[in-house]
């Protein structure tokens, strides 16, 4: 408990800091509005409830596109790294997706999907597609031989050789891949919700940045990375209980 | 000597090449081996020799590319739970229990979970496990983990128990409390044994014949038979008979190294 406050404070002497310049005059308020103007901001749009339609809007597509990627994307690795053709096939188009910055084609998806949900959640889900494929690719790809043939010793089958042990032995390296995957589809999320949105987060820091609103838009970024540093920590304890059998080193 | 009459495992003319044309290579040629049943079998030969080949090939892990191998009279296409098999490391998963891991084979083929876990406890106590059937491999030391192991290539009750340099890892004392263990699972009946080792201690220490294999290409350079018992705990070297047949392998193996080297 000592450690977890000895490590905050850092992060604490940062917003006194900020605080401080914003009261000397510093830091005016046309550059950057103060912590505690951006706090209250904060404090008022979880009081009035003003953020909760718009969290629940972003949360949604996030999540969908998110889940479409864990499921296409542990599929897609396992067989790349079972199948030479499969993965001889789909190498060169992810390396090419790879570098892509993937908000840039939200206008690409617009056309073929709408202004709607579908083209936020289709370019969440390809962002979040490609740390899952790489992370369980490599994952399955290095399951020690000797554990397959451990297995197949013990009469496991060609086929349920993927689920009892290709899928289980990749599972901390696709654990992480997911993680990655969580914090791209919140960065994703907000690009695709600047672009012709009228709910979500990041509509609310679009339309607040565009009215001079800013600590009301810093609020909801300040919301955001609070939001993903929760989801993330409630991803590794889950992982940490489900994965207890492995030496996380981190 | 008289070749055993009921054979377990026989494997005749064997032969291993990896590749082709020039970059070909002769792995294993000529095999002759017939184990009877209940027999304990070492091998022992200079690194790089095939004999670990030679076990992936009765595994079935590999195919030979010439000769045959049977295990009672049925010829070895694939790997399969009727050959139990020890690897020095790796051979649990890391993802399941100990009792998970040592049931693992009976669940692959279907047997009821009452009669698994009746099995498993059966097996935990054979290998001294009590205790940890709820701990995950990296929660166990070295010689622990193979204990498991041992436990899991038993439960499915093998035709042959097939170890490659099991103890090869472990540290001198655990090697030879391990020792102790596999030859009295072995005297209480549990299975023929064909054990892989560089050690020629062990070799001599375990196996009532041994087999001696020669520089690559690997072959039987000759076999030896050890015609007096070995005790649980005894001290090898008190033993003058022992003594006598150690120094006998030893010289036979370390010909071959220094073929390997010339």
């Amino acid at each position: 408990m000592r450690l977890a406050l000895t490590k905050l404070i850092p992060l604490a002497l940062l917003l006194a800091a900020w605080q401080a310049a914003s009261g000397a005059g510093v830091l005016p308020k046309s550059v950057l509005p103060s912590f505690v103007d951006v706090a209250a901001s904060l404090a008022a749009m979880v009081r009035t409830g003003e953020i909760w339609p718009h969290t629940a809007a972003s949360l949604g597509r996030a999540g969908a596109g998110f889940l479409i990627a864990v499921v296409a994307g542990v599929s897609l690795g396992l067989v790349m790294a079972r199948v030479r053709a499969v993965e001889q096939g789909a190498e060169p188009i992810l390396l090419l997706l790879y570098p892509v910055p993937k908000p840039a084609m939200i206008p690409l998806f617009m056309i073929w999907l709408g202004i709607g949900d579908f083209s936020k959640i289709a370019v969440i889900a390809l962002a979040c597609l490609l740390p899952v494929v790489v992370a369980t690719f490599n994952g399955a790809r290095s399951v020690d031989d000797i554990l397959l043939w451990s297995a197949r010793a013990r009469g496991t089958s060609e086929r349920r050789l993927l689920w009892r042990v290709i899928l289980p032995a990749a599972l901390p390296q696709v654990a992480a891949g997911v993680r990655t995957a969580i914090a791209v589809a919140i960065i994703v999320l907000v690009s695709s919700e600047f672009i012709s949105s009228e709910k979500g987060l990041g509509y609310l820091i679009f339309s607040f940045g565009g009215v001079g609103a800013d600590d009301a838009m810093l609020a909801v970024v300040i919301y955001l990375a609070i939001l993903g540093y929760l989801l993330d920590r409630f991803y590794m304890a889950g992982i940490r209980r489900l994965l207890s059998w492995h030496a996380f080193t981190h | 000597m008289s070749e055993p009459a009921l054979a377990c495992l026989e494997l005749s003319g064997v032969g291993m090449r990896y590749g082709e044309g020039d970059k070909a290579l002769t792995a294993l040629t000529s095999i002759e081996l017939a184990i009877a049943e209940h027999e304990f079998v070492t091998i022992v030969g200079p690194s790089g020799c095939g004999k670990s080949t030679l076990l992936y090939l009765i595994a079935g892990f590999l195919r030979p590319t010439a000769g045959s191998l049977q295990l009672r009279g049925k010829p070895i296409t694939k790997p399969g739970p009727d050959r139990g098999i020890v690897f020095q490391r790796y051979s649990l998963f890391p993802w399941l229990t100990v009792r998970a891991n040592i049931g693992y084979g009976l669940a692959e083929q279907g047997t009821p979970r009452a009669e698994r876990d009746r099995i498993v406890a059966e097996y935990v106590r054979m290998v001294h496990l009590e205790g940890c059937e709820d701990r995950y491999p990296r929660e166990l030391s070295g010689g622990m983990q193979q204990r498991v192991a041992l436990a899991q290539a038993l439960a499915c009750k093998p035709d042959i128990l097939l170890m490659d340099e099991p103890f090869g890892a472990l540290d001198a004392q655990t090697r030879r409390i391990l020792q102790d263990e596999v030859r009295r699972i072995w005297r209480g009946g549990a299975a023929t044994v064909l054990f892989i080792t560089h050690d020629v201690e062990e070799a001599v220490a375990l196996g009532t014949r041994i087999v001696v294999m020669s520089a690559r290409p690997g072959r039987i350079k000759e076999v030896l038979t050890r015609d007096f018992d070995v005790g649980d705990g005894e001290d090898y070297d008190a033993n003058p008979a022992f003594t006598r047949l150690k120094l006998r392998v030893w010289h036979s193996v370390k010909e071959e190294v220094d073929a390997a080297r010339a």
